[in-house]
């Protein structure tokens, strides 16, 4: 065959090559991935607090090693991010990875909205970094032998922040671990316009009651159907505690209409000497310490009754997904995973203080300096006797949190008798 | 001679009802995209919540039809009574407060003149602002705590800080002077109007008949302002029943309940509990009573003199 004149078997080669080509090109960036992946989540790619910019750096980094990939983080109120996320899968629109709390989970999941994982994610993560994870939040998200969603960021969740120049006007390093001796103490912190202890009591995702019940250790939950007896001996004296707070005058009814968020600004701004906090956010109360040197803000676990060992309530925390009905499941997975190697889990604990999620990269002599004192408390926490997660099926999750809360608003600012509005609270959740 | 009269009138009739037609047609061609618009927006989500509040639907799973048990329960709901009852209370509390003071401000505007007209502008921002704005920016000054404006006020005269939103007395009235100081300058703006309708002659010839200012206000500015009056009344009534976002982001429904209006117990149910049975059956509830609540206005303010103008 001479050049510029084809015979028909070369036509035919030339014309299999041409049709296999774009397969070819197909599976190669299949491999390398391609096209947009939708992101929800409450982070905004745009911010600027800790775990925003390391989101950004991660995003960055992941589109540098997929130039076929975009990735757009749409963010999302955090209490509606579950919600959303049904609605949108239900009309074919929903992002292609979600975060959301594990408290909604099995919701989410039994409206079949999320992609089953151990399907998608490599054969490698599976076999080595899945095993890395903290095997209390990793395994809480397998539903029914389903890998569903990985969890983002270990952490103790609702937890104890304090000051300690606070603490030391009275002599104390830390709060005390019992309540018959938190109390006390919490009334004597109490000064000027400064409230010894501040809790969040309209927040529609946390209850502090419940965080204060675990006091009494996991058997508060029902193993078989994931309630707590509202009625019971343990919340009549969970709901006695809150009566001797506010007696003591270490807790306000000025808190009645408090969420999480006022409860941060306020405390940044020298208003409480205690407060249930979200543990994640320690490097942005950091950042915005007003009143107080940052260095004096510590954590601790929840004063426990009687003998029993402090609490630690593990959730609710974060926890990511894919989308079943994504359309780039594979680069979608391949981003989730992006967020899992040991330099993302460096990114997290370096820059936002987070808990990395590989626990072998714990061995880094960061995790030495004393700038990650307060993640060697959180892990100390973590590991801690008392530590316990929700049940993976928590029953009526969307009601529960704000019908304690209701319930928590009463025992601080009304005097009505303790087992009426516990009795109203069981009576409005129907259990 | 009268063939040519008659043919004339059957020609000029023909016209005329030519003249209708096309009226009608361009009538109907320019309220046709609006009346769309509407039914699409507004007529036909009504009627899916209609049909969605006889159905057991939760987080977006249709469990079945239920008949009418969202409304069964719904009336058996002691908080929902209390809800209803929140909501009159805020309703009619900043009603009575945001319509006087916006009469007030309208005739004081007129007799302004200019200066009214920037004065008014002044007090429309509120208005103008988003809902959760007014809500972020009340709720920092309201802090009973260091950095609270209000707080700061009462301080410097030796008052110390009001609970002025966690009080359970004190929240319900504070959120109707918010609610009042959102949206009187709009009605003093349709009430402004309203006033330059009313003929300066009739305050003449009332000068002359003796009538005094008090007579004069009660016997031709009321009467005639009627029309607007009925406006502005069911335009907040509808507004203030509604409201739900500076709720939400003042009490969230607190301190325990004393806010959890019928809106906000509907974005509740619907939106944090997730029940949207239920949800929309509340959604249905609050219309019938907007509704009730104008057709009452229009049969009580309908039949002042001034209505027909």
């Amino acid at each position: 065959m001479s050049i510029g004149k084809l015979d028909r078997r070369a036509v035919l080669k030339l014309g299999a090559a041409s049709a296999l080509l774009p397969a070819l090109s197909g599976i190669a960036l299949a491999q390398g991935h391609s096209g947009t992946i939708r992101i929800w989540t409450f982070l905004s790619a745009e911010g600027q607090s800790p775990r925003e910019v390391v989101l950004r750096e991660l995003i960055e980094k992941f589109a540098a090693a997929n130039p076929g990939v975009s990735v757009v983080v749409e963010a999302q109120p955090f209490q509606e991010l579950e919600t959303k996320f049904v609605a949108a899968s239900a009309q074919n629109r929903a992002p292609d990875i979600i975060w959301m709390r594990d408290t909604f989970l099995d919701l989410v999941n039994q409206r079949g909205a999320l992609a089953n994982l151990d399907d998608e994610l490599s054969a490698d993560f599976q076999s080595n970094v899945i095993p890395d994870l903290y095997p209390v939040f990793a395994e809480k998200s397998v539903m029914d032998g389903v890998r569903t969603s990985l969890p983002l960021w270990p952490s103790p969740a609702q937890i104890l922040f304090y000051r300690k120049d606070a603490l030391a006007e009275i002599g104390l390093d830390a709060p005390p671990l019992t309540w018959d001796e938190f109390i006390p103490v919490a009334g004597k912190l109490t000064s000027g316009d400064r409230l010894g202890f501040g809790l969040p009591t309209n927040d529609n995702s946390v209850s502090a009651f419940i965080n204060m019940m675990t006091g009494f250790g996991p058997d508060i939950f029902d193993a078989a159907t994931g309630q707590f007896d509202v009625t019971g001996p343990e919340a009549v004296e969970t709901a006695s505690v809150v009566r001797q707070l506010v007696g003591a005058g270490a807790l306000s009814s000025t808190l009645l209409n408090a969420m999480g968020d006022d409860i941060q600004d306020q405390f940044a701004a020298g208003r409480f000497a205690i407060v249930q906090a979200f543990a994640p956010r320690f490097a942005q109360y950091k950042s915005i310490a007003a009143a107080y040197d940052p260095n004096d803000l510590a954590v601790s676990a929840w004063p426990a009754f009687g003998d029993r060992p402090p609490a630690v309530l593990l959730g609710p925390y974060w926890t990511v997904g894919v989308s079943a009905k994504s359309e780039n499941k594979a680069a979608a997975t391949a981003f989730v995973e992006a967020l899992y190697t040991p330099e993302a889990s460096m990114q997290w604990a370096e820059v936002a203080g987070l808990v990395p999620d590989r626990r072998s990269v714990q061995s880094d002599p960061f995790f030495s300096t004393p700038e990650a004192e307060s993640i060697a408390v959180f892990n100390a926490l973590l590991d801690a006797p008392g530590a316990l997660t929700f049940p993976p099926k928590l029953p009526d999750i969307t009601k529960v949190f704000p019908i304690m809360n209701t319930a928590l608003q009463e025992l601080i600012g009304t005097d009505e008798d303790v087992g009426a509005i516990l009795e109203r609270a069981k009576a409005t959740l129907g259990w | 001679m009268t063939t040519t009269v008659i043919e004339t009138s059957v020609d000029s009739s023909r016209a005329l009802h030519s003249v209708a037609r096309k009226t009608k047609i361009v009538g109907s061609a320019l309220v046709g995209p609006a009346l769309i618009l509407v039914v699409a927006i507004n007529v036909l989500p009504a009627f899916y919540g209609f049909y969605l509040s006889l159905r057991q639907v939760f987080f977006f799973a249709d469990e079945g039809y239920v008949g009418l048990q969202n409304y069964v329960e719904l009336f058996r709901d002691p908080f929902a009574w209390q809800a209803v009852g929140r909501s009159l209370v805020f309703t009619f509390g900043s009603l009575a407060i945001a319509v006087p003071l916006a009469l007030v401000s309208a005739m004081g505007i007129r007799r302004l003149g200019n200066w009214g007209s920037i004065l008014l502008t002044v007090l429309l921002v509120p208005w103008a602002m988003s809902p959760i704005v007014v809500a972020l920016l009340w709720k920092w000054i309201l802090v009973p705590s260091p950095g609270g404006l209000v707080g700061a006020i009462f301080a410097a005269f030796g008052v110390p800080p009001q609970d002025l939103l966690t009080d359970p007395l004190l929240a319900m009235p504070t959120l109707i002077l918010i609610g009042v100081w959102r949206n009187f300058a709009f009605a003093a703006i349709i009430l402004t109007g309203g006033l330059g309708q009313i003929p300066r002659d009739l305050y003449k010839a009332a000068a002359v008949d003796g009538l005094g200012a008090w007579e004069a206000f009660r016997k031709i500015t009321l009467p005639l302002l009627a029309p607007s009056l009925l406006i502005v009344i069911s335009m907040l009534t509808i507004s203030y029943f509604n409201e739900v976002q500076t709720i939400i982001g003042l009490t969230g429904g607190g301190p325990i309940r004393q806010t959890t209006t019928l809106g906000y117990l509907l974005y509740h149910t619907g939106f944090v509990e997730l029940d949207q049975g239920r949800g929309n059956a509340i959604a249905i509830v609050m219309f019938m009573i907007n509704m009730l609540l104008i057709a009452l206005y229009i049969k009580i303010l309908g039949k002042q003199p001034g209505a027909a103008a």
